[in-house]
Parts: C-alpha cells; sequence; structure tokens
C-alpha cells in the first residue's frame, strides 16, 4: 500500500474503530496510533519529496489521486505534528467515542486537501474535513455551528461552481492539466484571443475568494470563527485553528499556483504587487486588524483566542497577497509559526478549562502558582505570538513585515505593525487575569496539566523555541519549495539582502544581559515573600475580601475610543440578511400556497399563456 | 573574542553611565524651567546606589524577579544591536524592525513583574501602559517604513552610512515628516508629559512602579539609564546622521570624536523632550489614542507614502 494513501486513510480508519469499540483507554490508544502513523509516515517522506510520490485511486467515474510535492509536504508536516499533539490533547479531554470519530475524520480531511492532486479530491475532502469539524461543533453548540455550517457551505459551492466552470473550459480535473491550461490562456491573451474573458475570471476568482476566504477566516467572512472555536473542545480547537484554518492558506496558494499568471496578465499590477493578490492582501490587513481588536475586547479566554487566530491568519494572507517569492516564503513561515504557537494555545486552554471548568476571565486569577507547567507552556506561548525574539514567532513576522516594506506597500506595512501591537496587548490581558493577582478561593485545589496534555504541550512548546533559534532549519524547507535560495543565511542567521536577522546571537546577548541583572540582584539584600495581601492600596489595610485585581472590561478605554466602529457588526449584518430570508421564505409560502384552489387553476393557465406566447 | 568581550565591557559602562547623565540632565533642566536650582547632575546615581544598597527587600513570586531581570537585559541587549559611532558589537544585524521591537520589549519585562505583585494600581498602569503603546504603534511603524523604504535597506549601519553622503535624514521632506512623528513617539517612549499615562505619578501612584521597591526599583532604575540612552542613539542613528568621523588619522581619535558628536545629537533629542515635557501637562488614556491615531499617524503615513514613490 502506498504511503500517502496510509497518511490519508489511517486518521479516519482509526476514528472508525475508536467509535466502534468505544472501550475506554483503547479508543484513546487506537486514536493515538492513527495521528501518531501519519507523523511517522510525513517524517519518513521529507526526503521523497523531491522526487515526487503519487497514488490513484480508481472510482469508476473519476480517478482519486494524490501527489506529494515540496509544497504539500510542508503543509503535511504542520498537519501531521499539530494534530498529533491535539490528539494527544484529546485523550484528556475528549468526553466520548464521537468525539474521537470527528476528530481524526477531520485530520483525513485535512491531509486529504493537502496531498489532492486534482480539483475533485480536492473538493471531496475539503467537504469531509469542514462535515467533521461541523459535528464537533454540533456536540456542544448548536447555533454556532448552524453559523460555520451555513458559511462554510456558501463557500464550498463557491468552490464547486468554480471547480465546474474550469471543468467546463478545459476538461479536466488534475492540477497540471488546469495549470497548464491558463499559463497557456496567458500567452493567448498576450497575442489576442483567450478562451476566459475578463468577466469570467473575475468572476472565478471571486468565488475562489469567497470559498478559501471562509476557511481561512478571510474579514468579513470570519464571524463563524470565534463562536466554532470557542465552543467545541478546546484540545479539539488547537487542531481546528492550528490545521483546518492553513487548508483555507493552501487553497489560495494554489489559486496563486493554477491561475496566478493569468489572472496577473489579465488584472495587471499595483505597484509590485498583483492587483488581484493586493486585494487578498489588504483584506488580510483589514483582518489583522479587526481581530486583533476584537480579542482584545473579548471576557473569554476561548474568544480571545479564536479573535486572535483569525489576527494571526490575516499576516499570512497579507504576504500570501504581495506575492512575490519571499513574500510567499514569509506566509508558508508564518502559517508554519501560527500553527505552532496557536495550537500550544488551544491546548493550555484546554488545560485550564480541563481543570477549573471556568471560562471567563471573571472568574480566574493567580493560576500561576498552582499550574506552573501550564503556566511556563503559556509563557513560550506568549512571547512566540508576540513576537519576541528569538522565539519562532518573531522570525516568521520579521521575514513578513521586510518582505511587504521592502516592495512599497506602506499601507500595508502600517498594517502589520498595528498588528503586532494588538497582539502584545491582548496576551498581556490574558496573562494578567488568569494567571497573575489575587487567586478566587475557589481555585485553590487546581492541579496542573494531565500527562497527556502536558507531553502535547511540551512537544509544541520544543518548536516554538528550536525553531526560533534555529530558524534556518525552516528557510532551508522553504527554499527546497521554490528550488532556489530566496532566503540566504546558515542555520541561524536569516539573509535577505537588505536585512539580517541572527536568532543566536540573540539569545546570547540575552542571556548575558539577563545574566549580568542577576549578578546585581543577587549583590543585594535577599528578598523576604510577601502575600497578594501584603500591598500599597492607598496605604489601607487589604484583605482577601477585596477585590484587587481588574477581571472585568479590562480595556475600556479602548472600548470608548473605538465606540463609533464597533457599532459596524458583520455578525449583525448576516443575521439581518438571515431574518429577511426567513422573512422572504415565510412571504412565498402565504402569497404562493395560499390554500385556494382557484390560484392554482390561475398558476395553470398562466403557465400555459407562456407556453403558448413562446410558440409550443 | 576578548576584542568583542572588551567591546561590550565599554558599551555597558558607557550606556549606563551616560544614561545616568542623561536622567540628571532632565532633572537639572526641568528644575532650571521651574526656575529653581535642582539637583546636581549625579543624582540618579546616588538615588539608584540607594536603592540598591536597601536592607530589606520584597517579592512576590519568581515572575516578580524575573520580569525586571528580563526587562534589564532585554535593555541591554537591544542597545547592543544599535551602531554607536564606529564601536559595534551586532551592528550587521542591527536591524531597523528588530531594534524597534527590541525597544518595545523590556516593558513586557516589567509588566509581567508589575502584575505578578497583584496590586490594583499596577494592573491600571499596566492596562494605560499597553494602550500608549498600542496607540504610538501606528505612527511609530509609518515612520519605520517610510526610512526602509527611502534607503531600500533595514540596516541601521547602512543608513547611517547612507546619510554620510546624502546628508541627514531629516534634510529630505518624507523623512522630515517621518522624524517628526517619530519625536512625537518619543515622548511616550521616554514615559515623559504629556505621554506619561501609563506611570502617571499622583494620579496612579506610579503605576506598574507602585510595588517596587529596593533592589528592584534599583535595577529599574539602570534600565530606565540604559533604555534612555539605546532610544535616544537610535533616533539619532537613524535621523540625524548619527557619528561616523573620519577627519582624523588616528581611528582612536576617530572614535572618541564620533561619540562626542553623537552624544551632542543624543542631548538635542533629550532636550526637544525635556521641553515639551515641562510646558505640557498630561492627557488621558483615551486622549492620547486619539491624538496617536490623528496628526502623528497623518504625518507619517504621509511620509511613507511620499518615501515610496
Amino acid at each position: 500500500m502506498n504511503e500517502l494513501a496510509l497518511i490519508v486513510f489511517t486518521p479516519l480508519l482509526a476514528g472508525v474503530l475508536a467509535w466502534l469499540l468505544n472501550v475506554r483507554g483503547l479508543r484513546e490508544a487506537i486514536g493515538v496510533i492513527g495521528a501518531a502513523v501519519p507523523l511517522a509516515y510525513a517524517a519518513m517522506l521529507h526526503e521523497k519529496a523531491a522526487q515526487g510520490l503519487s497514488f490513484a485511486l480508481n472510482l469508476g467515474v473519476f480517478n482519486m489521486t494524490f501527489a506529494l510535492s515540496q509544497l504539500s509536504w510542508f503543509f503535511l508536516g504542520i498537519a501531521a505534528l499539530v494534530g498529533f499533539s491535539a490528539v494527544l490533547g484529546l485523550v484528556s479531554t475528549a468526553r466520548g467515542s464521537y468525539e474521537w470519530l470527528f476528530a481524526l475524520m477531520s485530520l483525513t480531511g485535512a491531509f486529504g486537501v493537502f496531498l489532492a492532486n486534482d480539483l475533485m479530491t480536492f473538493f471531496i475532502f475539503w467537504e469531509i474535513m469542514t462535515f467533521a469539524s461541523f459535528m464537533m461543533v454540533l456536540r456542544y453548540n448548536r447555533q454556532a455551528s448552524l453559523k460555520y455550517f451555513v458559511l462554510s457551505i456558501v463557500g464550498a459551492y463557491a468552490m464547486l461552481i468554480a471547480i465546474a466552470f474550469i471543468y467546463v473550459k478545459v476538461g479536466s480535473f488534475d492540477f497540471s492539466a488546469v495549470r497548464s491550461a491558463f499559463i497557456g490562456d496567458a500567452y493567448a491573451r498576450m497575442f489576442g484571443s483567450a478562451t476566459f474573458s475578463s468577466g469570467e475570471l473575475m468572476a472565478l476568482f471571486g468565488l475562489f475568494l469567497v470559498a478559501f476566504g471562509v476557511k481561512a477566516g478571510l474579514f468579513p467572512l470570519h464571524v463563524w470563527a470565534p463562536d466554532a472555536y470557542s465552543e467545541t473542545n478546546q484540545s479539539y480547537t488547537a487542531m481546528f485553528s492550528g490545521v483546518l484554518s492553513k487548508t483555507g492558506i493552501y487553497g489560495f496558494i494554489m489559486m496563486y499556483i493554477l491561475m496566478g499568471t493569468r489572472l496577473m496578465v489579465e488584472f495587471g499590477m499595483f505597484r509590485s504587487a498583483p492587483k488581484f493578490g493586493y486585494i487578498i492582501a489588504f483584506l488580510g490587513g483589514l483582518t489583522i486588524i479587526v481581530g486583533g481588536l476584537l480579542a482584545a475586547l473579548q471576557e473569554d479566554i476561548r474568544k480571545l483566542f479564536a479573535y486572535s487566530s483569525i489576527s494571526q491568519v490575516g499576516y499570512i494572507l497579507v504576504g500570501i497577497g504581495v506575492g512575490t517569492a519571499l513574500s510567499m516564503q514569509a506566509a508558508l513561515f508564518h502559517a508554519l509559526s501560527h500553527a505552532l504557537f496557536k495550537g500550544l494555545f488551544f491546548l493550555i486552554v484546554a488545560t485550564i478549562v480541563y481543570r477549573t471548568g471556568k471560562t471567563t476571565f471573571a472568574d480566574m486569577g493567580g493560576l500561576a502558582e498552582k499550574m506552573p507547567f501550564t503556566f511556563a507552556m503559556a509563557f513560550v506561548a506568549i512571547l512566540s505570538l508576540a513576537g519576541i525574539p528569538p522565539l519562532v514567532g518573531f522570525a516568521s513576522k520579521w521575514v513578513l513585515f521586510e518582505a511587504v516594506i521592502s516592495q512599497n506597500l506602506p499601507i500595508l506595512g502600517g498594517m502589520v505593525f498595528f498588528g503586532s501591537a494588538i497582539g502584545f496587548v491582548y496576551l498581556i490581558r490574558f496573562t494578567y487575569a488568569v494567571w497573575f493577582g489575587q487567586r478566587p478561593t475557589d481555585l485553590d485545589d487546581t492541579k496542573d496539566a494531565p500527562l497527556p496534555l502536558a507531553v502535547a504541550m511540551a512537544i509544541l512548546a520544543l518548536f516554538n523555541v528550536v525553531l526560533g533559534i534555529a530558524p534556518g532549519l525552516v528557510a532551508r524547507e522553504l527554499n527546497r519549495i521554490f528550488g532556489r535560495d530566496i532566503i540566504g543565511g546558515n542555520l541561524f542567521v536569516l539573509d535577505l539582502g537588505f536585512g539580517k536577522y541572527n536568532a543566536l546571537a540573540i539569545l546570547t546577548y540575552l542571556i548575558m544581559g539577563i545574566a549580568i541583572a542577576g549578578l546585581i540582584y543577587l549583590l543585594g539584600a535577599r528578598a523576604r515573600k510577601v502575600p497578594v495581601t501584603d500591598t500599597y492600596q492607598s496605604g489601607n489595610p487589604v484583605t482577601m475580601e477585596y477585590n484587587l485585581t481588574i477581571r472585568r472590561n479590562f480595556f475600556l478605554p479602548l472600548k470608548e475610543a473605538l465606540s463609533g466602529w464597533l457599532r459596524i457588526s458583520f455578525d449583525r449584518t448576516y443575521r439581518d440578511i438571515g431574518a429577511w430570508v426567513e422573512d422572504f421564505g415565510e412571504v412565498m409560502r402565504n402569497y404562493i400556497y395560499n390554500g385556494n384552489v382557484q390560484s392554482y387553476a390561475w398558476y395553470l393557465l398562466l403557465i400555459l399563456l407562456i407556453l403558448a406566447i413562446w410558440g409550443v | 573574542m576578548i576584542e568583542t568581550a572588551l567591546k561590550v565591557l565599554f558599551i555597558l559602562l558607557y550606556a549606563t553611565f551616560v544614561g545616568f547623565m542623561f536622567m540628571g540632565i532632565i532633572r537639572i533642566v526641568t528644575a532650571r524651567i521651574h526656575r529653581r536650582v535642582g539637583p546636581p547632575i549625579y543624582q540618579p546615581i546616588l538615588d539608584t546606589i540607594k536603592l540598591l544598597s536597601k536592607e530589606s527587600n520584597i517579592t512576590h513570586g519568581f515572575i516578580y524577579d524575573f520580569g525586571i531581570l528580563y526587562a534589564v537585559g532585554a535593555t541591554i541587549l537591544a542597545v547592543m544591536f544599535i551602531p554607536l559611532g564606529s564601536i559595534g558589537v551586532l551592528r550587521a544585524y542591527g536591524d531597523l524592525i528588530l531594534i524597534t521591537f527590541l525597544l518595545e520589549i523590556p516593558m513586557l519585562g516589567i509588566m509581567f513583574a508589575a502584575m505578578s505583585s497583584g496590586n490594583p494600581w499596577a494592573g491600571i498602569g499596566a492596562q494605560r501602559a499597553l494602550l500608549t503603546l498600542l496607540a504610538i504603534q501606528v505612527p511609530l511603524g509609518f515612520a519605520v517604513i517610510a526610512l526602509a523604504e527611502y534607503y531600500g535597506t533595514f540596516s541601521t549601519y547602512e543608513i547611517v552610512m547612507a546619510q554620510q553622503i546624502s546628508g541627514w535624514s531629516i534634510a529630505h521632506f518624507p523623512l522630515l515628516l517621518a522624524a517628526i512623528a517619530y519625536d512625537l513617539v518619543l515622548q511616550a517612549m521616554f514615559g515623559k508629559e504629556p505621554f506619561d499615562i501609563m506611570i502617571a505619578p499622583g494620579e496612579i501612584s506610579l503605576g506598574p512602579m507602585v510595588e517596587f521597591g529596593g533592589k528592584h526599583m534599583g535595577l529599574l532604575n539602570i534600565q530606565h539609564a540604559i533604555a534612555l540612552f539605546a532610544e535616544t542613539l537610535f533616533f539619532s542613528n537613524i535621523f540625524l546622521g548619527g557619528g561616523v568621523v573620519t577627519a582624523f588619522s588616528s581611528p582612536v581619535l576617530n572614535t572618541i570624536a564620533g561619540l562626542l558628536v553623537l552624544l551632542v545629537k543624543q542631548i538635542a533629542v533629550l532636550l526637544v523632550a525635556t521641553f515639551m515635557a515641562a510646558i505640557f501637562p498630561r492627557f488621558t488614556i483615551d486622549q492620547a489614542a486619539k491624538f496617536y491615531w490623528k496628526w502623528p499617524t497623518i504625518i507619517a503615513a504621509l511620509g511613507a507614502i511620499l518615501a515610496s514613490l
């Protein structure tokens, strides 16, 4: 049996087995094996990816084809690693075999999307993934799952229409055939007649933008994400946000590969970015800002990270939109680091929810003393997301900043700069409200993370640190995708030509700086440990009855400064559209199916009349 | 290796000493504006020695200590990447965006430490500090973008060298706009009025600093001195032509002259900030956000767009 088939179908098989057997202990073991096998095979295929590897499954009507390229290996690696960690987390947090079935099924869907070699296979696995994630949300919250489902369906059918359209024109689903058809058409356009007209291309671009934008959480199609990410098993969300949102990113990259040349020829350039790409990048920039600002105003940990996830995906879309080789590499790099730190964050949230049973900031505080291991992991994740060198989050953001700014795109540059500050802002709010300050008395007997979750977090944290100190590892992989050295340097140094980043030097000098400070600290007199209530409160005595920690509405001034903008809500717009459609359906039902026999006779007459005019 | 170690040691001592002198200058100049005599220039050093030699210190836990050490360490890290005349340990890696980030991350350490104390004033102070950071990031980002687009490089050292040939950055109109915006941002980065909202003495009893005393406060004073040095140095390098002197035949004389030239430029930046601080009262936090998102942003964005043409 081919390795690719094993990678794609093992999780599904394991999921079904776990669901059928449904024996506690056994189903967990099967599930972990189901996620470990793809990880092991993905690691083994690393060297083979260069030669290309393919696999076809004849379904009678059409062939289901898979192929491994450098690009799909990169995404496969992310998916297998984060998926495995999330599945480890599920060992602690899954409530039953139902969740095992669908969590593993969505992993199969994601693998299938990354390995697909034709449009139809891509679509089928896309739908498997959507369905499985919908079922995961449905178990927890019906309203959120339906919102997710409706938007996903809109996206999926937009994609189906586009695929059908391409098939009609090109006559094949195969990626390479479609790609060469579009490139041939680009040449044809330059010399006169082309198969695809300008309007058709615009429609295709719009359909794909909706299709992939929904999955990635592109503004203004992001409204499903805060609800769906928060209203499900949080270990699963590590995969949901870390891997499943990457399929949208992968879709955009496929769009570039398949029809990028043709679109560029048709619509031209805006400065050094293609015009159609600039649209993606600009929407990505808005996604960063909107996601980040809303994340800062949330009162629930899960919601905060859901919006933060949206915001970070915006960076990736900016990189993809700008469309140079360097910015594409930056986007892929950030896709990797986003999966690593956001997977870690959702596992931390899963631990907190699992151990305390609470999700809002108002109920928490002072957990750092009770859960030191989880706090250490959160510390790594916070530094990584906020873009603190030398962790992986900074390396990828740095490449992205330079890639965008060096293309003379100042407005996009300003947007990504704002995004980095807002990331800082909402993370400190999370840190303050959950880990520090006064601890509510009902959290006094909270325990640290259970073993499977701890292992899962440790794996992701390790990758965050190692790839941050040695970003050259990722750069080498990215250069292999493009076949040439776009990011130079060595293991510890990234060299873009107009900018250099040395992670090892940063680490060395940071340690040196902390050591010097530590020396001064140790030379001083010994410090005495005091409890949280032994504090300055305008000179007044404080007891535990006082609430010393600001837990609600931490960023009230920000909310007030933005009050005008916050009145605009896309969530409400979609709800209004939904209500209008329902009303319209009601009106149609009342008028057309009015229960009056004579009016049905009139309908018949009307149709006969139309046929008569037509001349039948 | 030994040469690098000596350079590091020199930069550290020089930055700390000059930073403390800057703190002294600020106090003297502010006093003279108020028609007071003011303290001697070395007063901040005495303050720090006093704080470091306190016999009783308190701590609220591991993060309370580590946050302070991290802040000092990160500030030392930042200063190593900024070219100091012809002396530079890591100036080959002195990337604009990297330094901009490195100048911000000490605040993370201070805030971690402050918040772990659980004091409500520290909480308010952290909130204000974060919103100030968010507010200044937009004009700051555009100013950095304007520089990178004008010179086509992200290396601070190369920007300094380019200014040797084509004149100071502020002589070019788009970069002059960026420099004005950056100078307004510096006011908040120094923590000076009218944007000293996060510390706000008299209003929220020093905000993040409220719980620190003894050696923690002493370390924070050192951090403040180095940060003051680093921020003025960065501004002088990118907008005021840095300090590369080649007039003498001896490299040692050139280096010393370069340091002196830089010192004059740094003091000029410092004095502008001090004058502004002495005559403006404090903004509230939402006013600060609205201010920074309006005029400095417009000025800097205009500069960035003109620089990219």
